[in-house]
């Protein structure tokens, strides 16, 4: 690590978002500690792939560990800037036993970093990676962040929770956190459960395509180079305790989406419409102009060109593979 | 790459808290814990600070019959 360069520390750094965040802030000349307990929801070779790129910066020193037990405190001391990326992610499986899951990684592992950054003055941001899950199935689109918060999955609970605890650690020890509620973020090395990935990979393989629902449910997906852009305007945003829409602009239906991607792969596969799943919501469609306003933030790649990098990223995967 | 000494300077064992001791080994280089006794193993550069990835070390820092440093 470098000792004339600000530090930055990213949890979930080997992770889809925390990658791409890592390799952003190394970009600005920042060094970066990140730190990952590569958790089994998704094969550990996916994550290892995701931190190629960083392994030999040298402004970049990488730890795996589990926020739940590690000392975090001397890695706090040398840096200006958390980025909280890490949680335990997907809606469909929050629910039964695998709950305790989500409330120790996403719950109690930000509280245990938070806890951590009491009485250092010298952090200038702490940035919590929230989600759109929180609002559950609004029907107030687009929706606000002063919408009615009704999580209706598991997973969405534990992230509003972990919203609460920034904002509450804020009010009572001015630690200056900010969190970014992100809409269904997409992109290279996007996690392998996630409806995009799937229906490309189902479309390269020839394969059919599984849709929970009729696909005439939305989403507002942004992609990832405006999700990182997001933290990136974050750091130096003058106010804490805030949160922010983090949306694409690019809101679209599954249906539409399934066809754009076999447009773009000049393929067609059989669709298979499932029963809706437990927690899914009908339709997500972010509000932005409190980022546009305070932040600055302005999404810059839409859906018809994200799906073709995430393609191409794909492509070269299953090539390697 | 290897790990850096300003960050060996921090890691500690995430179960005690005491500051672990590089060991350099042919078969798998290591974090040792002198007060738990056992090594945190270092796979391709990354030191694993996981409790459960601890190996049981003996006096002389090797790990215990019957346990690697390798992956499981």
């Amino acid at each position: 690590m470098e000792k004339d360069s600000v530090s930055c520390l990213v949890t979930g750094a080997a992770g889809f978002i925390g990658s791409h965040l890592s390799e952003r802030l190394l970009s600005l000349g920042y060094c970066v500690i990140g730190i990952d307990s590569f958790m089994d929801y998704y094969p550990r070779a996916v994550k290892e792939k995701n931190l190629l790129q960083l392994k030999n910066h040298p402004r970049f020193s990488f730890v795996e560990g589990n926020l739940l037990h590690f000392d975090i405190g001397p890695y706090l001391s040398r840096v200006k800037y958390v980025f909280h990326q890490a949680a335990q992610a997907g809606v469909r499986a929050s629910w039964g036993s695998s709950f305790a899951v989500y409330t120790e990684n996403n719950i109690n592992a930000t509280q245990s970093l938070l806890e951590a950054c009491k009485n250092l003055p010298h952090i200038e941001k702490f940035i919590y990676a929230s989600s759109s899950s929180v609002y559950g199935d609004t029907p107030l689109l687009p929706t606000q962040e002063d919408a009615p918060l009704h999580p209706v999955s598991p997973y969405g609970v534990t992230k509003l929770a972990a919203e609460h605890l920034c904002y509450l650690y804020w009010k009572n020890f001015g630690i200056p956190t900010v969190s970014l509620r992100y809409f269904t973020v997409f992109g290279p090395r996007q996690r392998p459960d996630m409806a995009i990935h799937r229906f490309i990979r189902s479309t390269l393989r020839g394969e059919p395509i599984k849709v929970y629902g009729d696909g005439e449910q939305t989403r507002d997906f942004t992609f990832v180079s405006d999700a990182v852009e997001a933290n990136i305007l974050a750091m130096k945003y003058p106010r804490s305790g805030e949160v922010f829409n983090i949306g694409g602009g690019s809101r679209i239906t599954v249906n539409k989406l399934i066809e754009l991607i076999q447009t773009l792969l000049n393929k067609s596969v059989e669709v298979q419409y499932l029963r809706t799943e437990k927690g899914d919501v009908g339709h997500t469609y972010a509000d932005t102009s409190r980022a546009k306003r305070e932040l600055g933030f302005s999404p810059r790649m839409g859906i018809q060109e994200g799906l073709w990098e995430e393609i191409q990223w794909m492509k070269d995967q299953l090539f390697q593979d | 790459m290897p790990i850096s000494q300003e960050l060996l300077d921090i890691l500690a064992c995430p179960k005690c808290i005491t500051s672990v001791v590089l060991k350099e080994r042919q078969k798998g280089s290591g974090l040792i814990c002198p007060a738990c006794k056992v090594m945190y193993p270092i796979r391709e550069d990354i030191p694993v600070m996981l409790i459960d990835e601890a190996i049981p070390v003996g006096d002389d820092g090797e790990p215990k019959a019957g346990y690697t440093s390798e992956w499981k």
